[in-house]
């Protein structure tokens, strides 16, 4: 009977300590995950020094110069690295499938975004027109609603999307009415916007995808392939498209298939700075065929900087000169453009062509979506769709990427604890 | 003069036309050939998809294409024996669905040119398998049938044991027998020996080997390893789970059982995966000679931004863990294709398929994590700089292969 007492009182105290305990290391411990020691660059809130990001409950905390780590329950050590909003990839495929003869939509040229996301520092994608109306849901059901990678999409005003090229020219499957209301009325959080690509024809597709942006008030992406003869690109930006809409595959060099930006010369064409000034945003959208030396070398000696930074990632580029999105932007660290310009190109700016200002920030209260980078030196090559090569000597590499608040990749293990310490614990 | 000029002209290009005999040259790596037992500065000549011939000092005018790979190793493509591919739209399922992943999303970029699926797809859907994913890959794969008649399409379906057919598993490994390579059973959670038993019996009927994997709670480690036959394979070899035994007890030794059972010729794949791979396993088993004959990925959807990532870095978590150089490629290349009895792989005989792996060796901080979320340091690292599949060159990651831009 004594013994019992003796024992109720013990336990009474311990329950008593343990919650004394266990709120005092609460109330100490409100960040969930700390990156410190970090080079922090958010564009959007003008940072571009040393910091400490706090995340918690899958928001930023706080970024400042020396958070205490016991504030903290998990903390990461990112010192010499650089700590980024999650990077933006403004221009990928990602509706795969296996549809009987599919090309892009529900096809096999498309591929599951986050095998390539994380492991590159993105935490967000723009599906670039792989869809449209009568398949979005397909997509979304398929892919959007069961990725960990944030995905948005432009809607192709093709009906079908990128079923097959043959299909993107049905004059009588361009319908803005629809494009809109899917955007609008069903789905105003994912669709950022419309696509016109792959056409054959002359300005009718582009002024449909127009038509559908000022239904929606969401701006139109741009893939100006593949008229023979060329159309006007300058008539494209001056006349048909909006402030705000958006030209992909600015670099590429394919002379028979799209007029270039830059000249037989190597001089960027006067209407071209024209645009930019109008407010047409300028997209790399890398892929299998679109990124050229010689385009984007003139370009960027001659201060015609592209707006936005992008893959244009699908079955056909991921193996080739782009990669992924680290090794785009490394090429253009390669040619000149600074650190800071490059991560404003693919957090920022893509944030802002799209209209989701919440994103690509470090904003306290935001979703924490952060890339932590190392810029690793050395000797590189890097290639262009045509296998020529610039040689470098540096090069970004994702160490760490966290979505929402949690860690989903880890290169090096700079979030594990060692091996042998755990085993000494045991 | 301007006639003299021509038929030196024409002289010259005729000659050089007959001298360039080969396709691609990859001049002055050091190859490790572990089946030819080549570990040693030499050239590696490709024509028509095709090694023709691995010597040293092959002049470069010989072939149309040079790449040099001065500090590099070239060694056979590697062959991962555990990937779950069998990609398609299907949510929450392996078979045709999300959980698969493409294989050429990851194979190329780590070295490996021949993927092993580990039984996603069965007799009845690997049809689908094969025209979805196997014919549109550039990857080669080769594929261990699940003894489930539809293969991985979750519980309770894939559990159907009326639909583990012996008969029918082993008349498809005869009719695809240039892709299935053996039988795997796994993912049975019942008590009954029947769905392992027909695995062996299929594997008997076609001759092949049968793969043990993960997900069968009701079988002993020790009763698996007795049942199972010399050449058979068990993946997750260093898993620490409450669903299987681990390989070493709790004082670090390796259990006798199992040394035996490696004795007997059973084969011990590491399948990492999401779970499959610790180092409180692998570290001792290494060390006590249990060393993995393979380096199965387990790669899937939920593995591939792990601690696993890729078979490259399985492949340097070994080196870091004190495995030799020549031994990890052995290991990723000829004691595969000896398991799975494609002895035409692997290797960089003249006259095989020329898939090639060209690897550089990075010196730095590197820090590898294990599925418990553990971390060993390391020094070295390997990354894919070539990768070469029947003589094309499907990655290049520093533009080895490329010419140097010029200005236009």
């Amino acid at each position: 009977m004594k013994k019992l007492q003796l024992n109720k009182l013990l336990l009474t105290t311990l329950a008593v300590c343990l919650i004394i305990f266990c709120s005092g290391s609460v109330y100490a411990q409100e960040i969930d995950l700390l990156l410190k020691g970090g080079h922090v660059i958010d564009p959007r809130n003008q940072i571009n020094s040393k910091m400490d990001v706090a995340i918690t409950n899958g928001k930023i905390y706080q970024v400042a110069p020396n958070i205490s780590p016991q504030k903290a329950k998990t903390v990461v050590d990112v010192t010499g690295y650089y700590v980024t909003p999650g990077l933006i990839d403004m221009h990928v495929h990602a509706f795969q499938g296996n549809a009987p003869d599919a090309y892009i939509a529900n096809g096999f040229t498309s591929l599951s975004p986050d095998g390539f996301t994380f492991r590159a520092g993105v935490t967000t994608v723009v599906d670039a027109g792989s869809s449209g109306w009568r398949n979005f849901r397909d997509f979304k059901k398929q892919t959007i609603d069961r990725s960990q990678t944030r995905i948005l999409a432009l809607l192709n005003i093709v009906g079908t999307g990128m079923a097959s090229r043959f299909e993107e020219q049905d004059n009588n499957d361009m319908n803005p009415q629809q494009t809109a209301y899917m955007i609008n009325r069903l789905f105003p959080e994912i669709l950022v916007g419309i696509k016109s690509a792959h056409y054959w024809g002359d300005f009718t597709q582009v002024d449909r995808a127009v038509e559908a942006g000022k239904l929606a008030n969401v701006p139109v992406m741009v893939d100006f392939g593949e008229h023979n003869p060329t159309n006007s690109i300058e008539d494209l930006f001056m006349k048909h498209l909006r402030p705000g809409d958006m030209f992909t595959h600015t670099f590429a060099y394919g002379p028979a298939n799209r007029e270039t930006v830059v000249d037989e010369n190597l001089k960027v064409k006067p209407f071209v700075f024209e645009a930019q000034k109008r407010g047409i945003i300028f997209d790399v959208g890398h892929g299998g065929g679109a990124f050229s030396w010689r385009q984007a070398i003139p370009a960027i000696q001659q201060g015609f900087l592209p707006n936005v930074i992008s893959t244009d990632l699908h079955t056909d580029s991921m193996n080739g000169g782009m990669k992924d999105l680290c090794n785009v932007m490394s090429k253009f660290l390669t040619m000149g453009m600074s650190l800071q310009d490059v991560i404003i190109r693919t957090t920022v700016n893509p944030a802002n062509a799209i209209n989701k200002p919440q994103y690509g920030n470090l904003s306290v209260g935001t979703e924490a979506d952060v890339a932590v980078l190392n810029l690793r030196k050395g000797d590189f090559g890097f290639m262009d769709i045509r296998k020529t090569k610039l040689k470098g000597t540096q090069k970004l590499e994702a160490e760490l990427t966290v979505r929402a608040g949690k860690i989903v990749w880890d290169l090096n293990g700079i979030s594990a604890p060692a091996w042998e310490t755990e085993l000494q614990k045991k | 003069m301007r006639i003299v000029l021509s038929i030196l002209l024409f002289i010259s290009t005729s000659l050089c036309v007959h001298a360039q005999q080969y396709d691609l040259l990859i001049k002055n790596g050091h190859v490790i050939d572990p089946k030819n037992k080549i570990d040693t500065k030499m050239d590696v000549a490709i024509t028509e998809g095709k090694i023709s011939k691995v010597a040293k000092d092959i002049p470069a005018t010989h072939s149309k294409k040079v790449v040099d790979a001065t500090g590099l190793l070239v060694t056979p493509g590697f062959i991962d024996m555990h990937t779950h591919v069998f990609v398609g739209s299907k949510p929450d399922i392996f078979a045709d669905g999300i959980y698969s992943v493409s294989p050429d999303d990851f194979s190329f970029k780590s070295g490996v040119t021949t993927v092993v699926d580990a039984g996603t797809s069965g007799w009845r859907n690997f049809p689908t398998f094969k025209s979805n994913v196997i014919d549109k890959s550039q990857t080669r794969i080769l594929a261990f049938l699940n003894i489930a008649g539809s293969g991985m399409i979750g519980n309770p379906d894939q559990e159907d044991v009326n639909d583990m057919n012996a008969q029918m598993t082993a008349l498809s490994v005869q009719k695809y027998s240039d892709i299935i390579v053996g039988i795997k059973i796994g993912h049975y959670e019942g008590k009954d020996w029947a769905p392992f038993d027909r695995a062996l019996e299929a594997g008997n009927m076609a001759n092949v080997p049968m793969l043990v994997e993960c997900h069968l709670p009701h079988y002993s480690l020790e009763d698996q390893l007795n049942k199972m036959r010399p050449g058979d394979i068990i993946t997750h070899s260093f898993e620490k789970i409450t669903e299987r035994e681990s390989v070493v007890d709790d004082q670090g030794k390796v259990r006798p059982f199992v040394l035996e059972a490696k004795k007997k010729g059973v084969l011990f794949d590491v399948g990492h995966g999401g779970f499959g791979f610790w180092f409180s396993e692998a570290m001792p088993s290494l060390q006590q000679g249990l060393a993995p004959n393979t380096f199965g990925s387990d790669l899937h959807r939920f593995s591939m931004n792990s601690g696993m990532k890729n078979m490259l870095n399985i492949m340097s978590k070994y080196l870091n863990m004190g495995m030799e150089v020549p031994d990890v490629i052995q290991h990723a290349t000829w004691n595969a294709a000896q398991s799975l009895k494609r002895n035409d792989l692997g290797s960089l005989t003249e006259g095989s398929v020329a898939d090639i792996a060209v690897i550089s060796i990075l010196t730095g901080n590197y820090g590898f994590i294990d599925a418990g979320g553990n971390k060993i340091n390391g020094t070295r690292k390997f990354e894919s700089e070539l990768t070469i599949r029947a003589g094309k060159i499907v990655w290049d990651l520093n533009g080895l292969s490329a010419k140097n831009f010029k200005g236009n």
